[in-house]
């Protein structure tokens, strides 16, 4: 745990840069995996790596050593090669197969790491949830400078990773989006798989001692989901996922320093809420940008059809209907005061509202004959489209039905449809 | 195996006192409740759902931890984790909703981020040293060891509980389970049951927590209703098979990490049931390796046999034969056996000849077994031939060639016996 400390400020700045290059390196690899709908792979090895890393410390490897990272890559393509065999040979659906295989794999893990305490120097705990705050005291020497082994380690697997994203760019690509056509292109699918296997090994190995087995899964997942919601291409959508992973690796390290508590737990907490934020505020289909468009449609509707129903009362034929709802209520309020209603118990329509008012009469009754003419429906069907369309039909499509209609003056209930209008909004009203 | 477990945990005269008793008899009906359940969690294919969920109770341990001030009671904790854990199953579904993210995305990040929170949260408890949270890891692995016998009380009740909703709701679970489809258009509520028995799966997640703690109580779920899937096709056979191997799981887990210091509970339990799930995938019945093995064995013996009838009813037409002739002629692997079997059951018999050396012939019945199987190869010959004149008025430019589909080697396979087969019968 982290005392704030200026004299340590060169650890916290080491272990900002290994988490921040964990992280990039997660996010990158991440991308490939969350377009695939292989977002769970990263999970499944994360656990299954343990026993592959204590087994090769056993054999004498150091953490963070060559042979602690053999050991890992190999354990988690044995997790996978025993998911596939559990598939093809016992018929388990594949999210059982992996339930079985990881679980498994990580309680051999974990029980060698309990059994063998003394001569494996591996705390079961910090498997879970790495030891981010440790990282800087474990350094080798680089031109004279001292730093954490872990961070060369990251360092080095982010180098090979994005040299072989950049590399086998296009195969990975088409491979990702379309397996089916790559195949039929010639492209060695397979091997593309298997190589993102080997990429997500390696992320996650390299991941494992600084922020630990589970929170891998954050790293390589959630910084990439929330990029998908941001962006459409996949190329930003790899920009974008890194730099969410880096920003939220220095936030929520600051934060753990802040509130004295885990970092790597924090870390997956600010992705968390770095992935909330993406969903609710992305630009188009955004939670609130959807909320938003749905209630002003809402809105819109609401107050056309208020204004329809005045003009029907003017036009003598039915008694204009008194607002009920809430959004009716609004809907008179904001007309008043935009002067599109006279203020008052009275409340005709003013001169602005009128014509507003009776080009949406005059689509509503243009679709109702309209219907009438070409789709013979009975009479009694003919309201409820018109209702919902009269909100949607443009002055061009107007037009056009008018023109069909060939100066059919009235609607199939005998009343007549109103005329264009023109102007349809004197140049002196009031603006919205 | 259980005595065998229990016998090293417990040297022989010792008699457990009844605290560890009735632990042991509360984990086993979680065991026992955690396979039925599972069934249902694994052929609605809601395992990792599950897992999502589980690790997201670790939140809901510290934040309880935290609003009943400070105190260590197992319901009070466990009702936390339950919150947590629905919740998580709640994001979900609204992250399926409300965004494109789809799936598996949506449990990587619930699962990832409701665990960085626990984490952080138990780890914030634990800077502050806040009195009695030194406990609250247990939660992480699993430790039984730690259980009151009010506690083992508890989880049992709610174990056996929800083993009868399962066994109240067990006609329309299967049904959804099987053919939501079918289920929808017979007017069950199929949302509501499906959802009913992810919250079910949710409790027995809390429930199995302290025995095999968040990270792997999934594995208890998961695991035995898979070992109980080998051995049989029926749900009303599977669901008690399940809760059976689950039961020996949990206690042999228990027995184990009561005899080992320092050792959690998680991992024992999760490594027993995949001791039980492996010996079931090698010995069950039918599906097991060990039952597929067989049945291949015998159908290249059957082969094998059916092949030499075939050769030595053509040598007969030059009288008998030796079985030099007749292997050289039907060469394989499994000839030689064959050859043994078909002695053995008197298809084929011995001809004495002057010169002494074994010869031999076609016995009347293997002359008929000879004869039944040219016919039904002459009537196989006719079906395929038919298919070729098929296949031909079938046959556009769309048609994707055969290697496409069989792949190269399998092709280049088939076309070298066809070869073979042409050379071999096209002196006779």
């Amino acid at each position: 745990m982290m005392e704030f400390d200026s004299t340590h400020l060169w650890m916290h700045f080491w272990a900002i840069a290994t988490a921040a290059t964990v992280s990039a390196g997660c996010a990158l690899v991440g991308s490939f995996l969350v377009v695939r709908r292989l977002s769970l792979l990263g999970d499944a090895i994360s656990h299954a790596v343990l026993p592959g890393i204590v087994l090769a410390v056993l054999a004498g490897g150091r953490p963070g050593g060559a042979g602690v990272f053999l050991g890992a890559v190999v354990a988690a393509l044995v997790t996978v090669w025993l998911t596939n065999l559990l598939g093809t040979h016992a018929g388990l659906a594949e999210d059982a197969g992996a339930g079985v295989a990881f679980t498994t794999l990580f309680a051999i893990g974990v029980v060698l790491v309990s059994a063998l305490a003394s001569r494996v120097d591996i705390d079961p705990g910090c498997v879970l949830y790495g030891i981010l705050e440790l990282v800087p005291f474990d350094t080798v020497p680089i031109f004279g400078l001292e730093v954490p082994r872990a961070l060369l380690a990251a360092a080095t697997v982010l180098v090979v990773l994005v040299v072989a994203a950049a590399l086998c760019w296009k195969e990975l690509v088409f491979t990702a989006f379309d397996p089916a056509a790559a195949r039929a292109a010639g492209l060695p699918v397979g091997l593309v798989s298997a190589g993102l296997l080997v990429a997500t090994s390696l992320a996650t190995v390299a991941s494992f001692e600084a922020v630990g087995a589970i929170l891998v899964v954050a790293m390589l997942a959630v910084p990439a989901a929330a990029a998908e919601l941001l962006v459409r291409r996949f190329h930003r959508m790899l920009v974008v996922a890194v730099a969410l992973g880096v920003a939220g690796s220095i936030v929520g390290y600051l934060a753990a320093w802040r509130f004295n508590t885990n970092a790597a737990g924090m870390i997956a907490v600010v992705l968390g809420i770095e992935y909330l934020l993406a969903a609710l505020l992305a630009p188009g289909d955004g939670i609130v940008a959807r909320v938003v468009s749905r209630e002003s449609l809402r809105w819109r509707v609401a107050c056309e059809d208020r204004l329809a129903s005045l003009w029907r009362a003017e036009e003598g034929d039915a008694a204009a209907l008194a607002p009920r709802t809430l959004l009716d209520r609004l809907a008179q309020a904001r007309l008043v005061f935009g002067g599109r209603i006279v203020p008052g118990a009275a409340g005709g329509l003013t001169d602005i509202g009128r014509e507003e008012a009776r080009v949406i009469v005059r689509s509503h009754r243009l679709w109702e004959a309209w219907l009438g003419r070409h789709v013979a429906l009975p009479l009694d069907h003919l309201h409820p489209p018109a209702e919902w369309i009269e909100h949607h039909l443009g002055a061009e499509v107007r037009g056009r039905i008018a023109a069909d209609l060939e100066g059919d003056e009235g609607d199939p209930h005998g009343r007549d449809i109103p005329p264009e209008g023109f102007p349809s909004r004197p140049a002196d009203a009031p603006t919205q | 195996m259980i005595l065998a477990v229990a016998d090293m945990a417990f040297p022989a005269g010792w008699i457990p006192p009844y605290n560890t008793l009735v632990v042991a008899a509360g984990v086993a009906s979680v065991g026992f409740a955690a396979g039925v359940v599972g069934c249902f969690a694994v052929l609605r294919r809601r395992a990792l759902a599950g897992d999502a969920a589980a690790h997201a109770t670790l939140l809901g341990v510290g934040l309880a931890f935290l609003l009943g001030g400070g105190r260590r009671d197992l319901p009070l904790l466990l009702g936390g984790a339950l919150s947590t854990a629905i919740a998580a199953l709640l994001a979900l579904v609204l992250i399926g909703r409300w965004t494109r993210t789809r799936d598996d995305a949506a449990t990587a990040i619930v699962l990832g981020v409701s665990f960085g929170a626990g984490i952080t949260l138990l780890s914030g408890i634990s800077a502050r040293g806040i009195p009695g949270s030194a406990g609250l890891e247990q939660f992480l692995l699993g430790h039984t060891a730690g259980l009151t016998a009010a506690d083992a009380m508890i989880l049992g009740a709610l174990s056996l509980l929800t083993v009868a909703l399962v066994a109240l709701f067990l006609k329309e679970s299967t049904l959804v389970a099987f053919d939501p489809l079918f289920a929808a258009a017979s007017g069950w509520p199929v949302t509501l049951i499906d959802y009913a028995l992810v919250v079910l799966v949710a409790v027995m997640v809390v429930v199995g927590l302290p025995a095999a703690g968040a990270v792997l109580v999934t594995a208890l779920v998961v695991i035995p209703p898979v070992t109980a899937r080998q051995w049989t096709d029926s749900v009303g056979v599977m669901l008690p098979l399940a809760g059976l191997f689950g039961l020996v799981a949990a206690l042999s887990g228990v027995a184990v990490s009561s005899a080992v210091p320092r050792m959690p509970t998680g991992p024992l339990v999760v490594i027993a049931a995949s001791i039980l799930l492996t010996i079931s995938l090698l010995i069950a019945p039918r599906r097991g390796g060990l039952a597929r093995w067989l049945r291949a064995r015998r159908t290249v013996a059957a082969w094998a046999e059916g092949r030499l009838l075939e050769v030595a009813l053509r040598l007969e037409v030059q009288g008998p034969f030796t079985r030099e002739q007749l292997l050289a002629k039907a060469p394989g692997a499994a000839a030689d056996s064959a050859f043994k079997r078909l002695v053995r059951s008197a298809a084929i018999e011995p001809v004495v000849t002057r010169a002494g050396t074994h010869a031999w012939r076609l016995a009347v019945w293997g002359r008929e077994l000879a004869a039944e199987r040219s016919r039904r190869l002459a009537a196989w010959t006719e079906v395929l031939e038919a298919a070729r004149e098929d296949a031909r008025g079938h046959l556009t430019i769309d048609v994707p060639s055969p290697e496409a589909i069989l792949g190269a080697a399998r092709m280049k396979a088939i076309r070298e016996s066809a070869a073979a087969a042409r050379s071999a019968s096209g002196p006779a």
